[in-house]
C-alpha cells in the first residue's frame, strides 16, 4: 500500500451517501471507486484488488451481509467496513459476520466524521 | 211488521206458520228453551237438546235449574234474571256465560233472555243462547298472538317500525324511542324520510321506490337523526308488507344500531394499523436515518471553515434535502398511523391512494429485496371512499405479500378500469396460499403466520372495508408460484 492511495469501494443506494463518503473520504488520499447495487460491486471485485469496502446493510439488489460474504470470498484480504441506518452494532446479524471476521468494524448512520476516518486509520489505510 | 214478509209465503193458515218457525228454530245454529212463568221448560229447540246431550223428555216440562247445569244457576243466577224478566218485561241481551255439560269440555255461550208478551202480560221466556266457544277461543288466540307479536317488536334491542307505502310511520318500537329520544306518538304520522339524516332522503325514496316494484328486501345504511341532533348508524332491513291479495300495504323496517360495532370496528383497524406499523418500522428507521447521516455529514463539512463556496453551497441545499425528506417521511407515517376519526366517504382518486400506500412500504420492500412493479393509468381514477381505510387496506395487501416472499421477490401492482370498477389487482411470486387455506384468509383470526407476528385480522379488516365501499376482494393462489389479490370499487 506504500507509494499509493488505498483503493476504497463504496456501495450505497442513495447516491446522497456516496457523495458524503467520497468528499469524506478525498479523492487526494484515498482511489475511490463508487458502486450503487451489489451486482455493481461484484463487477468492480473481479478486476480491481480493493484494500477497504465501504458497505451499506441493505442494497436494492441483495443483503450487504451476503455481499460482505461473496466479496470476502472473492479477496479475503479485502477490508469491509458496513455502514447501515437499519442495524445497530449489537444486533446478532451483524455481531455474527464480524465474529465470522467479514466485517472489520460497524459504523451506524448517521455517523461522525472522526469516528469513521479512526476506523480507517486503524485498518492501516489512513 | 216483521211478520209480513212471513204471512206473504204462509198465508193465512196457521199450520204453515207452525211448521215454518218449527223449522226456523231446528235449524238455527243457537240454542233456544221457552220457559213458562213456573219456570219450567215448555219448548227446547234440537240445537239445545244437542248441545246439552239429553233429550227431549229430559228437558220438556222439568224445571229451569234442573236443565241447565248447577254451576250456571248458581254462578249468574239465571233463575233470578228470568224472574226479573217476567217482573220488568224487559229483555236482557248479550251477556255471556260458560257450561259444561257432562262429559265435554266447557263452552261458553251468549245468552239473552227476551221476554214473549201478549197484549201486554209476558206469558213466556225465551231463552236464546249463542254457542261463541270457537269465537272467543279464536278471539283470545288472536290477542294471545298479537300481545305475543307486540312484545317481541317492544323488546327487541334493534329498531322495528312500519310504514305506509310512502314513508308514513305507523309504528315506532321502543328500542326506536329509546335510540332516536323521539316517542312513538311524536313520530307516527310523520315521514320517515324525515328521522333519517337528509343525504340519505333520495336513497331512501328509491328504496320505497324498488320495494313496490321488486319482491326481495332491500338493505342499507343510513343514519337515524336523534332528539339531540345527533347522528346514528344503523343497518337496516326494509321489507314490504302485503295484505291477502298480494298488494303491498306498507313498508317494515328493522335497523340495527351501529355504534358500538363502529367504535369496535376503529378500535380494531387501530391495532390493526398500529401492528402493520411495527412492521414497517425497520424500514422506516433506515429510512429516515439515510437522510438524517446526509444532513449529519454535510454540517460536519461545514465546521470546516477552509472549505470551497462552492463545497458550502452543496452542503447546504443537501442538508436542506435531506431535512424535506426525513420530514415527508414522518408526515407519510403521521397520515398512516392517525386514528381515523370517522369512516366519512368522498370523492378520491384511487390511483394516488395506492400511490401513498406504496410509497409508505417502499423502504420495507427494498430491505426485503422485493422489486415492486406497478402499471397505473393516468390519474384520477375517481371512486367514492374514504381514502385512510382503503390506503389501510392497500397496505395490508402489500404487507402480506411481502410476508409471502422471505427470500424476495416480485410485488406487481396495477390498475385499470373494467366496466363501471376500478379493478386494482396486487400480485407476489411469493409462496402462493394452499388450496385447503384459499376459502379461509377472510376469517377473523384465521393465520398462517407465527404465533405474535400476525393478528389474523388484516384481512378480514380489508374485507370489511371492501363491503363498506360496496367493492370486493378476491384471491387467486397457485403454491409456489404466488398470489393475485384482485380488490374492485365501484368507479365514480
Amino acid at each position: 500500500m506504500k507509494g499509493r492511495r488505498p483503493l476504497v469501494l463504496i456501495v450505497d443506494d442513495e447516491p446522497d451517501m456516496c457523495w458524503v463518503l467520497t468528499n469524506l473520504l478525498g479523492k487526494d488520499r484515498f482511489d475511490l471507486r463508487v458502486a450503487q447495487t451489489g451486482e455493481a460491486a461484484l463487477k468492480l471485485f473481479e478486476s480491481n484488488r480493493f484494500d477497504i469496502a465501504l458497505l451499506d446493510a441493505k442494497l436494492t439488489d441483495m443483503d450487504g451481509l451476503d455481499l460482505a460474504r461473496r466479496l470476502k470470498s472473492i479477496d479475503s484480504s479485502v477490508n469491509i467496513v458496513m455502514i447501515s441506518g437499519y442495524y445497530y452494532d449489537d444486533h446478532v446479524d451483524i455481531r455474527e459476520v464480524m465474529n465470522e471476521g467479514f466485517i472489520m468494524a460497524f459504523i451506524s448512520k448517521p455517523f461522525v466524521h472522526d469516528e469513521v476516518m479512526g476506523i480507517l486509520r486503524d485498518i492501516g489505510c489512513h | 211488521m216483521g211478520m209480513k214478509p212471513l204471512r206473504l209465503i204462509a198465508g193465512s193458515d196457521p199450520h204453515r206458520y207452525e211448521d215454518m218457525f218449527g223449522m226456523f228454530l231446528e235449524s238455527i245454529p243457537s240454542s233456544v228453551l221457552l220457559i213458562s212463568r213456573e219456570l219450567r221448560v215448555i219448548f227446547a229447540n234440537r240445537n239445545f237438546i244437542t248441545k246439552s246431550r239429553r233429550t227431549q223428555q229430559d228437558v220438556i216440562g222439568q224445571k229451569l235449574e234442573q236443565v241447565l247445569p248447577e254451576a250456571i244457576i248458581e254462578h249468574i243466577d239465571i233463575t233470578s234474571k228470568v224472574r226479573e224478566v217476567f217482573r220488568q218485561n224487559r229483555a236482557i241481551t248479550g251477556d255471556r256465560m260458560t257450561y259444561r255439560a257432562p262429559g265435554i269440555p266447557i263452552r261458553t255461550y251468549y245468552y239473552s233472555i227476551l221476554p214473549f208478551a201478549w197484549r201486554g202480560d209476558v206469558e213466556d221466556i225465551i231463552l236464546l243462547m249463542d254457542d261463541v266457544t270457537e269465537q272467543v277461543r279464536l278471539s283470545e288466540e288472536v290477542r294471545r298472538v298479537e300481545r305475543h307479536l307486540a312484545s317481541v317488536v317492544e323488546s327487541a334491542r334493534d329498531v322495528v317500525l312500519s310504514t305506509d307505502p310512502d314513508g308514513t310511520v305507523l309504528t315506532w318500537n321502543t328500542a326506536a324511542e329509546r335510540i332516536t329520544g323521539y316517542p312513538s306518538w311524536q313520530v307516527k304520522g310523520s315521514s320517515f324520510f324525515e328521522r333519517c339524516v337528509p343525504e340519505a332522503t333520495q336513497a331512501l325514496r328509491n328504496v320505497f321506490n324498488e320495494l313496490g316494484a321488486i319482491d326481495s328486501p332491500q338493505t342499507g345504511e343510513w343514519e337515524l337523526l336523534t332528539k339531540n341532533s345527533s347522528k346514528i348508524p344503523i343497518s337496516w332491513v326494509f321489507s314490504s308488507m302485503k295484505d291477502e291479495r298480494e298488494s303491498p300495504v306498507g313498508v317494515v323496517a328493522v335497523g340495527r344500531d351501529l355504534s358500538e360495532h363502529r367504535k369496535l370496528e376503529m378500535q380494531l383497524l387501530q391495532s390493526q394499523k398500529l401492528a402493520a406499523l411495527g412492521v414497517m418500522a425497520g424500514g422506516i428507521a433506515h429510512e429516515i436515518r439515510n437522510p438524517l447521516a446526509v444532513c449529519s455529514s454535510a454540517a460536519q463539512f461545514l465546521r470546516n471553515s477552509q472549505i470551497e463556496p462552492e463545497f458550502r453551497q452543496e452542503c447546504v441545499s443537501k442538508i436542506l434535502d435531506g431535512i424535506n425528506k426525513a420530514s415527508s417521511i414522518i408526515e407519510n407515517l403521521l397520515r398512516f398511523a392517525r386514528p381515523s376519526s370517522s369512516s366519512e366517504m368522498n370523492p378520491i382518486d384511487i390511483v394516488h391512494v395506492i400511490g401513498d400506500a406504496l410509497q409508505l412500504v417502499s423502504n420495507q420492500a427494498k430491505i426485503e429485496k422485493i422489486a415492486i412493479m406497478v402499471d397505473f393509468p393516468k390519474p384520477p381514477m375517481a371512486v367514492y371512499g374514504n381514502a385512510n381505510l382503503l390506503q389501510q387496506v392497500f397496505l395490508n395487501l402489500f404487507l402480506n405479500a411481502f410476508n409471502s416472499m422471505p427470500e424476495g421477490g416480485t410485488l406487481t401492482v396495477s390498475v385499470r378500469p373494467c366496466r363501471a370498477e376500478a379493478q386494482i389487482s396486487i400480485e407476489d411470486s411469493g409462496h402462493g396460499i394452499a388450496p385447503e387455506h384459499l376459502e379461509k384468509i377472510f376469517d377473523p383470526f384465521f393465520t398462517l403466520s407465527s404465533v405474535g407476528k400476525g393478528t389474523g385480522l388484516g384481512l378480514s379488516i380489508c374485507y370489511s372495508i371492501m363491503r363498506q365501499h360496496l367493492g370486493n376482494i378476491e384471491v387467486q393462489s397457485i403454491e409456489g408460484e404466488g398470489t393475485v389479490f384482485t380488490v374492485y370499487l365501484p368507479l365514480l
